[in-house]
């Protein structure tokens, strides 16, 4: 009751119901999960999911058709939102004309709290030259210095669409440390989505899965992934026996000859495993991931820590 | 009183803190905020735009020497020969004829090449999703973005036609015979200038953002430089009430006040019929007047003095049409995003 901002502050988005329609038809539809404060959060999906659209919507750059985002507890529909948040599009979009000094100065100049220190460390551990005109980078120097301008505005949520797809692999490494260092050490959320999986996997902590607009899968990676077991043996009656079926959620299942192979979300243990020829493994987080992209007619999985439920706002 | 402003101001403090430990005191030079990345981003067009201007006013103040020169050697009236017309326009004409051309085409340089690039090329190149993700609100920036080239523009081209005209006024009754409203000075001194330049660089800067594209946008701001300039003749002659002067059918006249405009000629009858110039031009030409009453030709003209009244008549219709495109504009920016 005393301070609004306790209530609501370790979440850093709070989506609610929120839909974006197009002329074409649903980008995103019904989305409710959120995300805890300081966490690493990969956006995934296939192409045409909604990512793009819901980073939009929660950058200012779209309107949701229906629903409402919360950003530390301020909705997006009010401007004051902008200074918590920095966005970095996929495309980097940086004026070609402007040198790198006055890159950073427009950054300055558009944001209150800019930390000049900060965008500067992060532009020379690179060893781009402050006068170097933008035009004149190349695609690591130029997304370089995007992260300077989005580090450089102190943002407490940055939100990355697919930061490192245009960029060769050692680029890629090096850029990945630093989003990592300078994230920690602000302890600044990260959501970015990437298709990149096996990158996630080694960076983030936290998960939200899009397909065809809607929310599959949402929760920390450490509860999401476990949650999850991949079953081989034998098929009965050329597909995955009866018991697993009734016990446990298929995600995805494959039947080849008289082997079945399955990702299960395993609802209670797996009993009798030996003598039914069973193999258990766990996966890793791509496994369960690609699982879920490939069968859209799967449950959604969302953690309880990700759940958005009156239950819970009007308890707390 | 106290505790309503102390329940209303509860994330204040932090606002003010988080402003403070920004190192705000470290920009130079006289911009800050959005208008520096404003005056960055044009740079180039705005000082081309200063330096232009300066360029042609020192052109036409070296120009108004050997036009005075000429004056007060031979005088500003036109003789009833016509030799002091006939020795202005050999000496000046085509000097004149270049200045006003250049100035003529100011509109359409300024809407073409600052107008429709002014969004549209933000918006192709994606950089307009980089200013409007940074702390200030979408509605300061477009403020800024509009007013800053818009104001530079207004400055440029009001210097542009006080030079020319503080050039032309000396001679306005031997120039071009002292033809004001048709052959240009009508369209390059006074507001004119101004209000059709900005006029054209709004229209610019709409269809720059409808079409989002910069080079679509400036083919359609120079074909609507046509459109609008055939119109914009049309509506010349009717901004002002033409005087009216009648004199017998075989008399001599009209005589007109010096640098008047002649605009229409009319036959009339004696109790003031007109009919077309055209009329009883046949054969059998008196027998057709008599039958029809015509003893008097009409001659319909503008006198210099109306010149300033037509003009700032002018500039204003385009003003207006100018304040709705950026109404237009401002509108159409805010409906889309947030």
């Amino acid at each position: 009751m005393a301070d609004p901002s306790a209530r609501t502050g370790p979440w850093a988005i709070e989506a609610d119901g929120l839909s974006k329609k197009y002329r074409r038809g649903w980008a995103l539809r019904d989305c409710s999960f959120r995300l805890p404060a300081g966490r690493i959060c990969a956006l995934v999906g296939p192409n045409g999911a909604g990512k793009s659209t819901f980073l939009g919507i929660t950058t200012r750059l779209l309107r949701p058709t229906a629903g409402t985002v919360k950003l530390f507890g301020v909705p997006v529909s009010d401007p004051a939102v902008l200074e918590r948040v920095a966005f970095l599009a996929q495309d980097k979009p940086l004026y070609p004309r402007f040198t790198v000094a006055e890159t950073l100065r427009l950054g300055r100049e558009l944001n209150p709290r800019w930390d000049q220190a900060v965008a500067e460390r992060i532009v020379r551990s690179g060893d781009v030259p402050l006068g170097a005109r933008i035009g004149t980078l190349s695609g690591g120097q130029r997304t370089r210095v995007a992260f300077a301008l989005a580090f450089g505005k102190r943002p407490a949520l940055l939100l990355l669409d697919e930061p490192m797809s245009d960029l060769d692999p050692l680029a890629r490494h090096e850029l990945s440390g630093l989003l990592m260092a300078e994230a920690a050490e602000h302890g600044t959320t990260v959501l970015m989505s990437s298709h990149m999986l096996a990158e996630m996997e080694e960076m983030c902590d936290y998960l939200l899965v899009l397909a065809e607009g809607r929310l599959r899968m949402a929760g920390a990676t450490d509860v999401l992934v476990p949650s999850h077991t991949l079953v081989t043996g034998k098929a009965v009656g050329g597909a995955v026996p009866e018991e697993l079926q009734g016990r446990h959620t298929i995600v995805e299942s494959h039947v080849t000859g008289r082997q079945f192979s399955a990702l299960i979300r395993t609802d209670g243990p797996l009993s009798d495993s030996w003598d039914a020829g069973w193999e258990a493994l766990s996966p890793s987080l791509e496994e369960v991931l690609l699982a879920y992209l490939r069968s859209p007619g799967a449950p959604t999985l969302i953690a309880d820590e990700a759940r958005t439920t009156d239950q819970q706002e009007t308890a707390a | 009183m106290s505790d309503t402003t102390s329940a209303t101001t509860d994330t204040a403090p932090r606002e003010t803190a988080s402003r403070k430990t920004g190192p705000r005191a470290t920009g130079r030079g006289l911009l800050h905020g959005t208008a520096w990345v404003v005056y960055r981003r044009h740079r180039t067009a705005l000082l081309a735009c200063v330096l232009i201007t300066a360029a042609a006013c020192a052109v036409y103040a070296y120009q108004r020497i050997g036009v005075l020169d000429f004056v007060h050697a031979k005088g500003a009236t036109p003789d009833s020969k016509g030799e002091l017309l006939e020795e202005f326009q050999s000496t000046f004409h085509a000097m004149f004829t270049r200045d006003i051309a250049l100035l003529q085409y100011v509109p359409v340089l300024i809407g073409v090449f600052l107008g429709a690039p002014l969004i549209a090329a933000e918006q192709e190149r994606g950089t307009l999703r980089l200013v409007t993700t940074q702390s200030v609100s979408r509605g300061r920036w477009l403020a800024t973005t509009l007013a800053l080239p818009l104001a530079v523009t207004a400055v440029c081209v009001t210097a542009l036609s006080v030079t020319f005209q503080w050039l032309w006024t000396p001679v306005h009754q031997l120039e071009d015979f002292g033809d004001w409203l048709s052959s240009g000075p009508f369209d390059v001194t006074g507001p004119v200038p101004v209000a059709r330049t900005l006029f054209l660089t709004a229209c610019g800067i709409a269809l720059g953002m409808l079409l989002k594209r910069v080079v679509p946008a400036m083919a359609a701001t120079f074909v609507l430089w046509f459109v609008t300039g055939e119109l914009w003749s049309r509506l010349r002659p009717r901004l002002g009430t033409p005087h009216s002067v009648t004199y017998p059918y075989n008399g001599d006249g009209p005589h007109l006040p010096p640098a008047s405009v002649r605009f229409d000629d009319w036959v009339a009858t004696a109790d003031g019929r007109l009919y077309g110039f055209g009329t009883c031009v046949h054969a059998d030409e008196a027998a057709c007047r008599a039958k029809l009453g015509i003893v008097n030709r009409v001659t319909q003209y503008f006198d210099f003095g109306q010149m300033a009244g037509m003009q700032w008549r002018g500039a204003g219709i385009l003003l207006a049409l100018t304040a709705v495109v950026l109404a237009f504009v401002v509108w159409q920016a805010r409906r889309r995003p947030l």
